[in-house]
């Protein structure tokens, strides 16, 4: 459970780097998973859900207000299921599903986001330097609800899994794999045409 | 601007998108990475400094490594105001200046959204993935029983990290002087560079390595197999061929991978459990 607390500290630090902060891209997915996998050890099993995490989002881009699915998200998640004993062709699946969701709540964050931001205005033109105060809260009211949601998927998604994969036949094992190599002769496809030349 | 005032634009920089909201989107990073070049422009009026504050605080939303260079120019078109001698020439650079920072956030935006998220990403991507199988990482197998180096994953890693940062912290630098610095008639030093050239030739060089890839993958995911035209290797090649012509049909159809993967997961283990 340490290890799991670990992955979600990090991977909630990680997802800042997404939008609100550096935007070194540390959270991409090549980057994510093998750093997160320096906690647990399998440093293949961080770095396949890396790649196929980046793959597979490859073709969606943060243009203008689009929220695509966070890199850092699924690859935490991944990790996080990983570590306690989910194989990895099953945690990937759930991992990208968590990605999803989170990126719904951070709709509903950055909703509610502009209401918040809309009374500390009044503040900062009353008091111009309180702008670095708004901007240390915004940081970590952002770390603090993604490593919420984090930790809340873990527990229940994984705790269920982990209780549930004794009873998963076989078969499922066989199908789920399966799917999961699909995955980087998608993003391999995608690649290709991402670099079509329509630019003359 | 001195060169400890441009540091201090492009540490904050960093922030830009802090307090990211659907209602003014970057409003309060631009203003607080603005925040100690108004204080700088306005010591002597430090009453006026809360209404030039609100203007920064209206919409702004770019791309965030193209954002130095509207940070540059806001800045320059902020000293002609300071130093306008009529209200009328006040007013008349208080226009140009709100003109300025809509079209320039939307020029820098459709730039730095093809250059970065959608040509430089993925090739950096490539490099990675090249240098991993280079280095005999298999990666493509669903239980992976092979032993692999910290160095060996690191090394791509650190490639492709400070390939995307070269590029993204030069631009992010030099645009805040480049767009301060730019003659009236010099598009606030875009027309620096050759963008189009870049992304080009980038994509061009992607391409190629995107193709190299695709075939190097197919023959590091099937050379391996005892029996060439065996069951395996026929099943293994068929799913191959049927995912990648899927993915070019779906992408086409502007349907996200990640929908395609989930149904592949659904159809399989529906398939498999009937």
């Amino acid at each position: 459970m340490t290890q799991v607390l670990l992955i979600c500290i990090i991977g909630a630090l990680l997802e800042l780097d997404t939008t609100y902060a550096f935007q070194l891209t540390l959270s991409r997915g090549i980057i994510a998973g093998p750093l997160l996998s320096l906690v647990t050890g399998d440093l293949m099993a961080g770095l396949q859900i890396g790649i196929f995490t980046e793959l597979l989002f490859i073709d969606i881009s943060p243009l203008g207000g689009l929220l695509p699915p966070s890199a850092a998200v699924c690859c935490t998640l991944s990790m996080a299921l990983c570590s306690l004993g989910i194989p990895v062709y099953f945690a990937f699946f759930f991992g990208v599903i968590g990605a999803v969701l989170f990126s719904v709540c951070e709709v509903l964050i950055r909703k509610y986001r502009s209401l918040w931001l809309i009374r500390q205005e009044h503040t900062i033109l009353r008091k111009p330097p309180y702008i670095s105060i708004v901007v240390i809260k915004a940081l970590v009211l952002s770390f603090a609800m993604t490593l919420s949601f984090l930790l809340f998927y873990s527990a229940v998604i994984g705790g269920s899994v982990a209780r549930l994969l004794p009873f998963v036949p076989e078969k499922l094992h066989l199908a789920s794999k399966f799917a999961f190599m699909a995955v980087p002769w998608i993003g391999m496809a995608t690649l290709v045409s991402t670099f079509r030349l329509k630019t003359r | 601007m001195t060169r400890w005032m441009q540091f201090e634009l492009f540490w904050r920089s960093f922030f830009l998108q802090t307090g990211w909201n659907f209602a003014k989107y970057q409003n309060v990073g631009l203003t607080f990475v603005m925040t100690p070049f108004l204080k700088n422009l306005y010591k002597q009026y430090k009453r006026d400094l809360p209404s030039v504050l609100e203007r920064y605080l209206e919409g702004f939303n770019t791309q965030p490594m193209m954002a130095s260079f509207c940070f540059g120019a806001l800045a320059k078109q902020e000293e002609r105001m300071a130093k306008a001698k009529t209200l009328a020439e006040y007013r008349e650079r208080l226009s140009e200046w709100n003109s300025l920072k809509r079209s320039l956030s939307i020029t820098t935006a459709s730039l730095g959204d093809r250059l970065f998220w959608g040509t430089l990403k993925p090739f950096t991507l490539l490099l990675a993935l090249f240098i991993w199988l280079a280095l005999n990482i298999n990666f493509f197998e669903a239980t992976p029983q092979q032993e692999v180096y910290w160095i060996d994953v690191f090394g791509a890693c650190i490639v492709a990290f400070f390939a995307f940062n070269a590029v993204a912290l030069f631009v992010k630098w030099k645009g805040i002087s480049l767009s301060y610095n730019a003659p009236n008639n010099g598009c606030f030093g875009l027309t620096q560079f050759d963008w189009n050239k870049t992304i080009y030739n980038t994509k061009l060089f992607g391409m190629l390595l995107a193709l190299g890839l695709l075939l190097g993958g197919l023959y590091y995911f099937l050379h391996d197999l005892e029996t060439f035209l065996g069951l395996q290797f026929i099943t293994r090649a068929v799913i191959v061929l049927f995912f990648v012509s899927i993915s070019l049909m779906t992408r086409d159809l502007r349907i996200p991978n990640m929908y395609l993967y989930i149904a592949a997961m659904l159809v399989f283990n529906i398939v498999y459990l009937f």
